[in-house]
């Protein structure tokens, strides 16, 4: 099954390389919304969010024939966004990590899980609000899924920086949340 | 994963809220993709290396024109043991020059006539010698300037030569009178 799911949209990944128009437009009618949320996640604003999809896109397709299945069509389109994002974002110098990184975390699992009733619109509103530096790291983490170790790679973080600041980033949210 | 990242997880579907301006996006993409790859110019001041190259270059060059303004226009290194040699030989034959014509000046057997003829040979030759100096200063390879100082010198102490010959001729005749008488 696992090798399937790699395989997805092979057709059209195929032709596309041998630079097919109508596929490469079909890829991107499958996967232009996700990367277009994937990018305004990370920077909050359309234009911002328009021009990294479309270079993204513009990439994906003139480096289609380096994409070899290891991970499927879609996941390797979003980190191509997502480092063009990050790109994005330090060009205009926006912290992407808090700057304050202190390597400790003090014994953070006795977070008091009273099964409180989240509200997703109510995160939603205050993921909007982090401080900028924690945004990123909830996002990549909470949202798009990846791991400390991918996080590292993406941010150019060490791994134990990533989790640190993981934590704190998420601790903050819960607080604001419970103060909203 | 706790329980708040379980329920994000969950809820997902939930940040995807924006929809891509699909038509705009695409025509712009396909415009990129339609661009032929313009021809490779390979801007040199571009390139992070080539910026690092000229900087050393502009630095050396810098360097080297202040050096060679503080070394009186010329080069350091091999040619300033030349230069030393040169000042040490041409130090010494002046010395040896002035002290004769110091010599000449005082000496009293000589005929005021003959000792102002000398002095004005002395003096053109001088003067030539200065030239020499000065042309030397600006090329110091050529060997003509070379050859010609050193002529010049050759010149003083032949000069100066003849009239200790003379002089001592003088003093020969002078002497055998004596001991003739």
């Amino acid at each position: 099954m696992e090798t399937n799911i790699l395989f997805t949209h092979k057709d059209l990944v195929e032709k596309g390389k041998s630079g097919d128009r109508s596929s490469q437009y079909q890829l991107y009618e499958l996967y232009v919304d996700a990367m277009y949320n994937v990018s305004m996640r990370m920077l909050r604003t359309k234009e911002d969010a328009e021009d990294v999809v479309q270079d993204s896109f513009v990439e994906a397709f003139k480096n289609l024939s380096s994409f070899r299945y290891e991970s499927t069509f879609g996941s390797w389109l979003k980190r191509i966004v997502i480092n063009k994002s990050i790109n994005h974002l330090k060009l205009k110098r926006v912290p992407i990590t808090a700057i304050d990184d202190h390597e400790f975390h003090l014994n953070d699992e006795t977070v008091e899980e009273k099964e409180t009733d989240y509200d997703i619109k109510k995160i939603k509103k205050v993921i909007e609000q982090l401080p900028l530096g924690y945004k990123q790291i909830i996002n990549l983490y909470l949202i798009e899924g990846y791991d400390h170790v991918e996080i590292s790679d993406i941010m150019n973080i060490t791994v134990s920086t990533s989790k640190s600041q993981y934590h704190r980033a998420k601790k903050k949210l819960i607080e604001m949340i419970k103060e909203l | 994963m706790d329980n708040f990242e379980k329920y994000i997880a969950e809820n997902k579907d939930s940040f995807n809220e924006h929809k891509a301006d699909r038509k705009k996006l695409w025509s712009n993409i396909e415009q990129e993709l339609d661009k032929k790859p313009a021809p490779k110019v390979f801007k040199l001041w571009k390139s992070p290396i080539m910026k690092v190259a000229a900087s050393i270059f502009i630095v050396l060059g810098l360097f080297s024109v202040i050096s060679f303004f503080m070394n009186g226009g010329i080069n350091p290194g091999q040619n300033d043991i030349v230069n030393q040699e040169l000042e040490e030989i041409d130090m010494y034959y002046s010395s040896m020059v002035t002290q004769q014509v110091q010599l000449v000046k005082l000496n009293t057997k000589l005929s005021q006539e003959d000792k102002d003829e000398f002095l004005s040979f002395m003096d053109e030759l001088d003067t030539e010698y200065k030239e020499l100096r000065i042309e030397m200063k600006e090329n110091l390879d050529n060997e003509l300037v070379l050859a010609a100082i050193v002529n010049n010198y050759k010149k003083r102490i032949e000069l100066i030569e003849k009239l200790l010959e003379r002089i001592n001729n003088s003093k020969n005749i002078e002497d055998g009178n004596g001991y003739i008488l």
